[in-house]
């Protein structure tokens, strides 16, 4: 495949790329790349740090888990390709869980001692419910899930967690570069990017996909309704990063939204604007964790974040989008 | 338009035409929802050459309606997660009757009428089971709900009534829970199926494709007037993937992918918007609104001869009397006894395109 793909490049690339072929040359180099290699040194740090220590409540354990969770939403846009074989992004990331599978899993799990988690490649056929940040967080943070069981099984069980998210990311940065990038360097000239729109098009919708899921899960699951307000369903708030989720995923989305318009003066002035209402708007919020939802006062702060989020969205499919030549339909755009 | 209407509802106000028939609403072919260019929302009337015979305002973004056999009644449903489902006069415009979905469901926007009009059929999900339900509502005790079962599966989308009476459902097998949007939850272990079951619930016959197709989730469906079911896809699995996006099955006989090479089904983007089959079951349709085409193939030999048509934004299609029809998002009515499109430029034709 490797030899394949800069067989066909070094063949068929004509010697002046076009404008297309070089934006997606730099994104990839300037956004994905680096984003996904974070990803992979983190997780591979905290497993690391893990296989040292049984203290889960280790400060090290604890911080390299933030950056390694932080490293995941500044990814958490991009999700095709190499992150979608053998569901590895849903492996890392199983949220939301409305059904309650992973404690359910989890408890399961520490009181039954399942054997799974004593090789490192069992535990990758283990359920997606107890893989990844969100299961790590009820060891590292939930009370009565550290309460089950033995709390060896439990060590052993968290250094499981870390090897399989380590081993999943390096696996998403091995299959970006070179194979996957190179797939998207040759757009035009092989099945998956027919054109090379159809590459732009690709990473013009991961950003959408960052607004889109911050606006309506990461904000809008908590929010609830207002006679009904959810602060309980906010992401990850037994680790503290709901907000902190939700302002690193939108301003991944936002980074690569500024890089594929990059050049464009009046696109960036308006994502300047855009972002200054995002940053100024989060600033105000006080709970980490949304708690705010369930007050009409701070619920109307949480709101206006909402909002700021959904006119990022709303200038990405609107604007970016036909001065990138990708504009969707109505039916296209929003199919069921 | 609106004076017969008018004249037609004071009429019916008045006792002299105690049901109203699709004649008395100009005798359309089809139904669809529309967004107006103004942000509003209709559900429309057409006639076999596509023109609008009516339009009646909907509260919000209808999904698909569902046409009452006889009366002129039609079903509009929110989207989902729609709670409700309004019952209309499309004579008058009147909401006859709303639906509300009991504590704990929610529709997923598509319905069947029994064959004998009495009883609609609506998909819906029990979010907290992850489960498929049927819920079924009486016209007869102006749309009351009478009862529920099991759908045969996760995320159960579009329904049809055979012509045996029994209904055909395609469990499209991705479990959404309202708390959680439009986000899907289960896609490493979806297992979607199509799904007969009888009016009482008893489930008759479940087809399930090959494993490897475990994560194309079956949606759409239409019947021929024989009982061939035609089955439109979404591939949830990886883009890079081509996979066959219909199939066909007839009750008791095996599955039949409906085999046009990787070439076509590429094109389709992995996404079948709606699907229409003749009623004599020899030709299907299926659209793409992400491939901008409709893809139509003749069935019965080995290599199926098929047409494409290219139409940016194109996804309602439906087969009747008057040949094949398709709408798209930019307001075009293309097909019919018409020789030329109709243009609606204030419309854009929502997802589904209803035969009456």
């Amino acid at each position: 495949m490797k030899k394949l793909c800069t067989f066909f490049i070094a063949l068929m690339l004509p010697v002046s790329a076009s404008a297309d072929r070089a934006l997606v040359d730099r994104v990839i180099s300037n956004h994905v790349i680096p984003r996904f290699q974070t990803l992979a040194q983190t997780t591979a740090q905290l497993a690391e740090t893990a296989a040292q220590t049984c203290d889960l409540s280790n400060g090290q354990v604890v911080s390299d888990y933030h950056a390694a969770f932080d490293a995941w939403i500044g990814v958490s846009h991009l999700r095709f390709g190499p992150t979608e074989i053998e569901d590895r992004a849903f492996a890392l990331a199983f949220w939301p869980d409305p059904r309650s599978k992973t404690p359910k899993a989890l408890r399961a799990m520490i009181t039954e001692e399942d054997p799974v988690i004593q090789l490192p490649e069992n535990y990758a056929e283990a359920s997606i419910a107890v893989r990844g940040f969100y299961a790590m967080e009820y060891i590292l943070f939930d009370e009565p899930t550290q309460a089950l069981g033995h709390p060896e099984y439990q060590c052993a069980l968290f250094q499981a967690m870390t090897q399989d998210t380590a081993a999943l990311s390096q696996a998403i940065l091995d299959d970006w570069q070179p194979d996957y990038a190179a797939l998207m360097l040759a757009a035009g000239q092989n099945d998956r990017y027919q054109t090379e729109k159809e590459a732009v098009q690709e990473l013009f919708k991961a950003s959408l996909t960052g607004f889109q899921f911050t606006k309506d899960t990461r904000i809008g699951r908590p929010l609830g309704s207002f006679d009904n307000p959810r602060p309980k369903r906010a992401e990850a708030r037994r680790s503290g990063r709901s907000l902190r989720n939700a302002v690193l995923a939108t301003e991944a989305a936002l980074d690569l939204a500024r890089q594929l318009g990059e050049g464009d003066e009046v696109i960036q002035s308006r994502y300047d604007e855009l972002e200054h209402y995002f940053t100024t708007a989060t600033a105000k919020l006080e709970s980490p964790v949304f708690a705010g939802v369930s007050d009409p006062q701070s619920r109307v702060k949480i709101e206006v974040v909402q909002q700021a989020v959904d006119r990022l969205l709303e200038f990405t499919l609107n604007g970016l989008g036909p001065y990138l030549g990708v504009a969707e339909g109505f039916n296209a755009l929003d199919g069921d | 338009m609106t004076s017969r209407r008018g004249f037609l509802a004071g009429l019916a106000a008045a006792g002299l035409v105690p049901r109203t028939t699709w004649a008395s609403a100009g005798a359309p072919a089809l139904l669809a929802a529309a967004r107006t260019d103004t942000g509003a929302y209709v559900l429309c009337g057409l006639s076999g050459a596509g023109e609008v015979l009516f339009d009646i305002p909907l509260p919000d973004r209808g999904h698909a309606a569902a046409a009452h056999p006889h009366r002129a009644e039609a079903v509009a449903f929110a989207r989902r997660p729609g709670r409700f489902a309004i019952i209309l006069n499309c004579v008058s415009g009147a909401v006859l009757a709303t639906l509300d979905a009991p504590a704990g469901r929610h529709f997923y926007g598509h319905g069947s009428f029994s064959l004998d009009g009495r009883y609609l059929f609506t998909t819906e999900n029990d979010y907290e089971a992850g489960l498929g339900v049927i819920g079924i509502w009486d016209s007869a005790q102006d749309y009351r709900r009478v009862g529920e079962y099991y759908s045969g599966g996760v995320g159960p989308h579009e329904i049809k009534t055979l012509p045996s009476g029994d209904l055909v459902v395609a469990n499209g097998g991705i479990e959404t829970h309202p708390d959680a949007g439009r986000a899907k939850l289960n896609i490493p272990t979806m297992e979607p199926n199509l799904c007969y079951l009888s009016t009482d619930g008893e489930v008759l016959e479940t087809v399930k494709l090959d494993h490897s197709l475990h994560k194309n989730s079956i949606r759409h469906l239409d019947v021929s007037r024989d009982g061939l079911v035609a089955a439109g896809m979404q591939w949830q699995g990886d883009a890079g993937q081509v996979v066959p996006l219909v199939f066909t099955h007839k009750q008791g006989e095996a599955a039949v992918i409906l085999d046009v090479g990787t070439a076509l089904y590429r094109r389709m983007d992995g996404y079948v918007g709606s699907i229409a089959i003749d009623s004599a079951g020899q030709t299907v349709a299926a659209t793409s609104p992400r491939g901008g085409l409709v893809l139509t193939a003749e069935l019965g030999g080995p290599a199926p001869k098929t047409a494409i048509d290219t139409h940016a934004d194109v996804c309602g299609v439906a087969y009747g009397p008057w040949g094949r029809m398709v709408t798209t998002g930019r307001g075009q009515v293309i097909g019919g006894l018409s020789l030329s499109p109709n243009d609606y430029p204030k419309l854009h034709w929502d997802n589904h395109l209803v035969r009456i």
